[in-house]
Formats: C-alpha cells, structure tokens, sequence
C-alpha cells in the first residue's frame, strides 16, 4: 500500500498497449458473436467480452468496432437466416397470401400459414436474444461512443436489421404475383387469413400470433424507435382494420338479408367481445378502441334503420313485446355510437304516444254499459238502487268507469315504459326526459286526462275506505301521484280534485288519514300553493266537528227539552277552500236559491239556536245553509194499511231514513197532508223554495228509485216533470229499517258535455285572473317589455300551474291595457310600460 | 433469456475476484448498480453460470472500495439523508476507472 496523501498513478496497461490491440479484441469479440448466435457462449466469460469492447472503445475506435458488428450481423442474415425463410416461403404459400388462390383446403392454409409464422417467430426469438446479449457486451460501446456520435444503439441497430434483412427483403417478381413483394406482405396477409378463420370458428394459434405482433411491436420503421412508429402501429394495423371492415361490412350486409334484429343484435355483440378478447390473446392492446370503432361502424351503424325498423323484430316490436334483453343490448350499443341515443329515441317517443292514444281509441270503443266487476262495486248508483241487477249501467257510471280504466291503462303503460328504462336503458337521463315528454304529450292530447286522474284518486280512496287493504291503497295513490307531474293543466286537475274531495268528505266516504296522506304527498310533488285549499277543507272538518261537539254540549248545559227531537250535525266550510257548487253558488242554482230555502220551523229554530251559539265568539260571520249538500236522518212511521191482513203492510212500519237535506225539507211538508191529497212539483217548490234542479233530484230519489219509493208520483214515469203530482205512499214496505235514498248529486262521475263546458269556462275565467297578476307582477319588476318577452315570461312563470293559452294572454294585455295598467310605448312596436 | 435454470447460479450472493485472486462475496441485489455486472448476470455467459465475477484489471484494494460501495448504495439507496463515503484519495483514480468499467457513473434505478 502506497503511503495516503499521494494519488496513486492509474495503471492502465490497455491503454498503454493498446494502438495495436483492435484486432486481436475484435477477434475475441467476433468469435464470441458466432458463439452467441449458436447459442454456445455458456463458457465465454461476459467480463472478457466487455473488456475487449471496452478497450476498442477507450481507444477511440469505437466507430470501427460498431461498423463491423454490423456487417457481420448483416453477412449472418445473408448466410443463417435468410435460407432458411426462403425454404419457408413456398411457391403455395405466395400463391395463398397474395393471390388468394381457392384451390386450397382451409386446413392445408391454417396449417401453411401457422408454420410460416412459426418459423418467422423462431428466427425472431433468437435473433431477439441474440441482439440482447450483444447489446450487453457493446454496453460500453453505447455508453462511451454511440451516445456521443449521436447514433441509434447497438440493440436498436442490430435488432432494426431483422427488419431490413427479413420483413422488407424483396424476393424478387415472382411470376404468379406480377409484382414486387416483400416478406411483410406476406405475414400480414398470413395472419388477417388466420383471424378470418377464428372469426368463422376456426380455431388457431393464438399464442403465435401474440408472438408474431408483439414482434412488430418491437420493431419500429427506423433505428431511432420513434414510439409511434412501431411497425405493428404503421404497417399491420391499417392492413388489419381495413381487412376488418370488409369482413364486418359482408357480414352486417347477409345479416340483414337473411337475419332478424335479434339475431344482429346478439352477434354484434357477440362480435363486439370477441374482438375486445382477440386484442389481448392475438393481437395488441393498442388496436382495441379502433377495431371496435369499426364494428359501430359497419355493423352497428351501418344497417341501424334497416335493423331497426324490421317489422316482426325490430324496436317497435321490442317495445311491444317487452323484449327486454334485446333492448339492453341496443341500448348498450347505441350508447357506443351515439350517446345521444338519437336513432332510438324517436321511435319509443313515438311507441309512448301510439300507445297512449291507442288507450284513448280503445276507451271510446269499448262498451261500459256491463259493468266490470269491482268497477260497478264502486258505484254509488248500483250499491243503492240497483245491486244485484244485471241493469245497464246509466251515462255517467259508464264515464266513470272509463276514466278509471284510462287511468289504469296509463298506468300500465308507465310501468311498462319505466320497467324498461330501468332494466334495458340503465336509467339514462336523455331517454327518461324523452319518455316523460311523450307522456306529457299523449296525456295532454287527451283533453279529459285532469278529470280522469282525479276521478280515479276519488274512486280508489272510497273503496279504499270500503274494502281495500291500507298497503293496496297505498300502491295505487303512489301510482296516481306519479301521473300528475305529467297534467300541464294542474288548475283543472286542482278543481276537479277539490270538487271530489269535498263530495268525500261532506259525505263521510273515505278515511281522513288516507285523504290527509294523499294531500301530503301531492305536496311534495307539486308545492305548497297547490294543496292550500285541501289543506284548508281539512282544516274546516276539524272546526267543524268540534264546533259540533261543543254546540251539542252547550244544549246539554241549556237542557233544552225541544232539541232532543233533532240532532245536528254540521259542517261549517270556509267559502274560498269548497267548490263552488259544493257551496250552492254555483251558477246554475244562483237564480232558485236567491231567498234560499224554507225550511220547517223545527229545523228553523234548531239553526237559529246554533247561529246564536256560533257567533257567541265569532262575531260578524255570516253562515249560509247550504241544503243541497246536508243529509238528514228520519225516523217514519208507516201507519198499518187497512185492509191488509197479512204481510208486511198488515203492521205498522218503522223505518229510518236517510235523505239529502232538501228530500228532508219535502218529506216533512207530507206530515202536514192529509190523507190521500197529493202536490204538485210546482206546489212543492213553491212551499220550500228548493232551486228546481235540485227538487227534481230529490223528488226522484224519493218516487223512482223502487227501495225508496215513499213517495207515490202521478203519472209513474221514469222522469220528474213539472206537472207531476206526488203523495204519501202508504202502502211503502221495505225489508231493511235503515233506508238510503240514493243521493244522485253525491255521485263522482264524469261531468256531461255541458258540465264540462261550465268547468272549463270557470276554469278559464281563474285562469283570466291568474294571468292578469302574473303579467303585472311581471311588468312592475320589468317597468317596459316587447310583447314576445312578457309572454315568454307569463308562460314560464305559470308552468307550474298550467299550460297557458297565448291567445288567451293577448286577450288579457289587452285587457290590462284598456284598464289602464299598462299602456304602449310611442313609436316603438308592441313594447309595453307598466303604469304604477 | 433462454438459459436453462440448471446452468443459473441463483444464490443471493455472489463472488467478485481481484486480479490478485482475493474474492468478495457481496449481496446479488447490492450490485444491481452496476450495468456491468447486472449484464454479466442476465446474460448466458460463465459468469451467470457459476455466480463469479472475475475482473482482471481491478486490485484488490479498488475492489474492496468498490465492493464497500455496493453495499453502502444498498442500504442507503431509500433515504434522503446519507452519510458520505470514505474514499482514500491515494486509490482515487484507480476507483475512479473502475467505476467508469463498471457503468457507476450514472444514477442507475
């Protein structure tokens, strides 16, 4: 060891002998090359070899050394590999690729080819190896001069030579060709022919395709291994996805002719997935995306209408038919090429409609007069009068029904549809609004739907409260509310419903928890301001029954002996919740009603007495009574009809019946008559004042209907006329003691022509007034506005409520005009400024 | 590498030599370093065979530093913070070549 503190002087006897040393090296080197394409180097040692190129390079004869490992891999293809690919191209072969030669067998091809590839791929492994060693002996030679030279690497160039000396050699014009060829074209021709076999079921090597590609993944079209310019990425995968679309395009096109949608569906899909799984077995990752572009391409894309619009297959019998599985997979495929789902979303647009106004078509043609079952058991009309009978159900029974079979049948169809969206469509948005839309649509078209849902709400909620279990309500309201978000006219919907309401609540006909859950939810699926009045009409029951219970304790204390004759019951109702026709305002009944009714002075001084109490704290309200919509319990007494000795009519009957208040009001008027004496219609309205229409109803109910029939009309027809004469029917029986005239007005049914008329009208004047607000809440926030943009504004503003009419909001700027609360802006066309 | 597995040394140690026949066994992973011998080990030749490098043209003494310095690199490879080397400045240059045959000149992952 030499002392520390002095550097030690490097001894380098390379260096130092090593001018002349080039050829000796350069021997051990090129020796140890032959060795190592032999696949003999076991016993070279590395550090020997590494030296040898060591030394050249440290003696700047780098470039030399690289030259020559060159040339000798160069005269090694020449001599060692190139026979041996020759031997492999046979004239066969040449004729098969390239030609596409027919006269032979599938199998003499397969197993041609594969032994082509096989021995491609064998030259390639150890070519491959080979370079990797000598790339490891060279290390120094890339690290010290190739780096410095700016030259591609020792691997790079010696591994780049497989492609020159192997892929691009030319073999020459061969005769059968006529044209240059080189290897490359060959191989590529040899492997689209083998995975055209696989995709006809064949089956193939696909390990060695694997081997083939991953090979012309590592090549690249220069030395200098630009990444995308692998040669797999340059020459095969345009060859290959080109020789693709044939194959798809033929295939999509026999499809079509001798196939059904079902059958393309599948296989697209089919082929779909076995293209993704081929990118990884045989071929690269890299060619994934764009293979399957070409199958969304020629089969997906290509043939999509005629696909589609396959009469016995096709979307519209898809829908129809609920084939679910086939409408996933289209959905799945469509999603690939147009998330816009554009080429089916107007068909099941179309499909809504269709078979929504098909519902509409079925409703007018199908005959309602037999009642359904379960239908007719809601009918008030038969539980009353005519149970049992197979009598035709009358007009509005039949209405009724209708609409409750639309609503059912609309229903159906959402369910369908939404089975669908969530099973085939994976709840995509754009199909949801579009299916929503068609819903609207068909449901709006039908200019009955507001009436129909409401009617079907009213009828489920009476049986509900009947026969049903909580949890079958439960199902059928949550179906119900679903449809309402489709009415655009949600002010007819909120009147019909108010008008229902109200007729179930005065007459007791479903349960208060139903309805108040009912109202709750329509809350939250509509707002606040959409359920005030119900909310309100609840609030008017609860008064109500507590105003009762406490007036009826309050006679008590008073210990009134008269009023134990007459109970009251009474429903104080707040005028602005309750329809009007609930509340005798209707328009109808205006004229008759005027004095209002005249009742018997027993029940005359039963209200007067509940008045003094009512208003004992509530000072300056004004009650009105409202007949038409009270019921009255009466006990009678039919007196023994002489004469008779057997029977029924040989005792003396008790009943207890139960009337409207105005059938109560005529009834106590015969208490009065003596026997035998009879009134007129007329006589009648002329002592009680009761509105005709409401007489006639009543007078009906009493002298029609057989169960109820007490009183006894002259002539016996079927209707009431003013001239009839009415009287005590005596000879009246009846198996049951309580007795219920059938209360014609307290039917839900579907309103007549003329009713709905009115209801449209009365409609159409609230929404007059609706839009006046809205127009000058509108303008006072906006001080001047065109004429265009206040009715853009109006309708969005009202969206929520309803559709309005743009006629109708030119009417009512007109009207504002004229009243002053706009005016027009000078000169300037159809501009309006609001005046404060 | 087609080597057969027969003819692979696989223990975790191998064996470097000194031009004057002085062997140290260093661990295989703590030389992975050096492209150099990571070469000699991948490849088909002796070295791989039979776990033994022999350098010719490093003494002893380089060889010891070099070998020190194989095991240093490992156990700090991880750490942000290392303690420096000690380098006889008499062996300098001659460990300084031979780092330059054994490919340690460049930050090797």
């Amino acid at each position: 060891m030499a002392p520390p503190g002095r550097i030690r002087p490097v001894r380098r006897p390379l260096i130092a002998k090593a001018h002349d040393d080039f050829e000796p090296c350069w021997e051990i080197l090129r020796d140890a090359l032959t060795n190592i394409h032999t696949q003999d180097a076991g016993r070279l040692s590395f550090e020997n070899l590494y030296r040898a190129s060591y030394k050249i390079v440290v003696n700047k004869k780098g470039d030399v050394l690289y030259e020559r490992v060159k040339s000798f891999e160069e005269a090694w293809f020449r001599d060692h590999i190139m026979p041996r690919i020759s031997k492999l191209i046979t004239t066969n072969l040449v004729n098969v690729a390239l030609v596409q030669a027919e006269d032979t067998s599938l199998h003499e091809r397969r197993e041609m080819g594969q032994k082509f590839l096989r021995g491609i791929r064998d030259a390639w492994v150890e070519h491959n190896m080979s370079m990797n060693m000598i790339a490891d002996i060279m290390m120094y030679l890339d690290r010290a001069y190739i780096s410095d030279a700016g030259l591609p690497t020792v691997f790079a160039t010696t591994i780049g030579l497989f492609r020159d000396h192997v892929l691009r050699n030319t073999l020459g014009n061969v005769q059968q060709v006529g044209q240059e060829f080189v290897v490359f074209d060959i191989l590529n021709a040899v492997i689209l022919d083998l995975i055209n076999m696989e995709r006809e079921g064949e089956i193939i090597d696909c390990n060695l395709l694997r081997n083939i590609t991953s090979m012309l993944e590592d090549l690249y079209e220069t030395n200098d291994e630009i990444p995308d310019q692998k040669l797999y990425l340059t020459v095969f995968e345009p060859k290959y996805i080109d020789a693709s679309a044939v194959f798809y395009r033929k295939e999509c096109g026999k499809l079509l002719r001798e196939s059904d949608a079902s059958t393309w569906l599948r296989h697209t899909k089919r082929r779909l997935e076995e293209e993704a799984i081929r990118c990884t077995t045989s071929l690269s990752i890299l060619t994934k995306a764009k293979i399957e572009k070409v199958i969304e391409k020629e089969m997906v894309l290509a043939q999509l209408d005629g696909f589609l619009s396959m009469e016995a297959s096709g979307l519209k019998s898809m829908i129809d038919n609920d084939r679910v599985e086939d409408l996933f997979i289209l959905y799945r495929l469509i999603l690939r090429v147009d998330p816009s789902m554009e080429p089916i979303k107007a068909t099941l647009q179309n499909r809504v409609t269709d078979l929504g106004s098909e519902i509409e078509k079925t409703l007018k043609s199908t005959d309602f007069s037999v009642p359904a079952v379960g239908v007719a058991d809601a009918d008030d009309a038969v539980d009353g009068a005519e149970k049992g009978k197979a009598q035709p159900l009358n007009a509005a029974a039949q209405q009724t029904a209708a609409a409750i079979k639309w609503v059912d049948e609309v229903l159906k169809l959402k369910d369908k549809f939404d089975r669908l969206w969530q099973e085939c469509f994976q709840e995509d948005l754009i199909l949801q609004s579009a299916i929503s839309k068609s819903f609207t649509d068909f449901i709006n078209m039908f200019n009955r739907s507001s009436e129909y849902v409401s009617l079907f709400i009213d009828d489920t909620l009476k049986r509900g409260a009947r026969s049903m279990s909580e949890v079958v309500v439960d199902g059928i309201l949550d179906k119900a509310i679903v449809l309402l978000p489709y009415l655009s006219d949600r002010d007819m919907f909120e009147r019909y419903y108010q008008k229902h309401l109200a007729r179930r609540l005065l007459h007791n006909k479903s349960e208060i928890d139903i309805e108040k859950d009912m109202v709750s939810r329509m809350k939250t699926e509509m707002g606040n301001h959409f359920t005030a009045k119900f909310e309100g009409m609840f609030k008017d029951m609860q008064l109500s029954k507590d105003l009762g219970e406490g007036y009826r304790e309050h006679i008590r204390q008073l210990g009134d002996v008269d009023t134990k004759k007459v109970d009251l019951s009474i429903h104080v109702l707040t005028s602005n919740y309750w329809p009007p026709e609930v509340m005798g305002r209707g328009s109808s009944q205006d004229e008759g009603s005027k004095g209002g009714c005249n009742y018997p002075p027993v029940i005359k001084r039963l209200q007067e007495s509940f008045l003094k109490y009512y208003l004992k704290d509530r000072s300056g309200r004004v009650l009105t009574w409202v007949g038409s919509a009270g019921t009255a319990d009466i006990k009678c007494v039919f007196p023994k009809v002489p004469g008779k000795e057997s029977g029924p009519l040989s005792k003396e009957r008790r009943y207890e019946l139960n009337v409207s208040t105005y059938g109560m009001v005529v009834l106590m008027l015969f208490n009065d008559l003596a026997e035998g004496e009879s009134l007129s219609l007329e006589e009648i309205q002329a002592k009680t004042n009761i509105p005709i229409s409401d007489l006639t109803r009543t007078l009906a109910s009493l002298s029609i209907a057989p169960r109820t029939r007490v009183l006894v009309k002259e002539p016996a027809t079927k209707t009431v006329k003013s001239t009839d004469r009415f009287s005590f029917n005596a000879q009246f029986a009846s198996k049951a003691i309580k007795i219920k005239a059938p209360t014609i007005a307290s039917l839900s049914k579907v309103e007549g022509e003329e009713e709905r008329k009115v209801t449209e009208q009365k409609n159409d004047q609230t929404r007059s007034h609706i839009i006046d607000a809205a127009i000058v809440r509108i303008m006072k926030s906006r001080k001047e506005l065109r004429h265009t943009q206040l009715t853009t504004d109006v309708i969005t503003q009202l969206s929520s409520r309803f559709k309005p009419e743009v006629s109708l909001i030119k009417r009512r700027i007109e009207d504002l005009l004229a009243r002053e609360y706009l005016e027009r802006v000078e000169g300037e066309q159809s501009l309006y400024r609001y005046l404060a | 590498m087609a080597v057969n597995d027969d003819d692979v040394c696989t223990s975790k140690y191998i064996t470097l030599v000194s031009n004057d026949g002085f062997e140290f066994v260093v661990l295989r992973e703590a030389t992975a370093i050096s492209p150099t011998i990571k070469g000699m080990l991948r490849n088909p030749f002796s070295e791989a065979r039979t776990g033994r490098c022999e350098f010719p043209e490093i003494s002893a003494p380089v060889l010891e530093k070099v070998t020190e310095y194989f095991h240093y690199w490992y156990k700090n490879q991880d750490k942000a913070v290392v303690p420096d080397m000690d380098i006889p400045v008499e062996l300098c240059l001659e460990i300084l070549v031979a780092a330059d045959f054994l490919g340690l000149d460049k930050q090797q992952g």
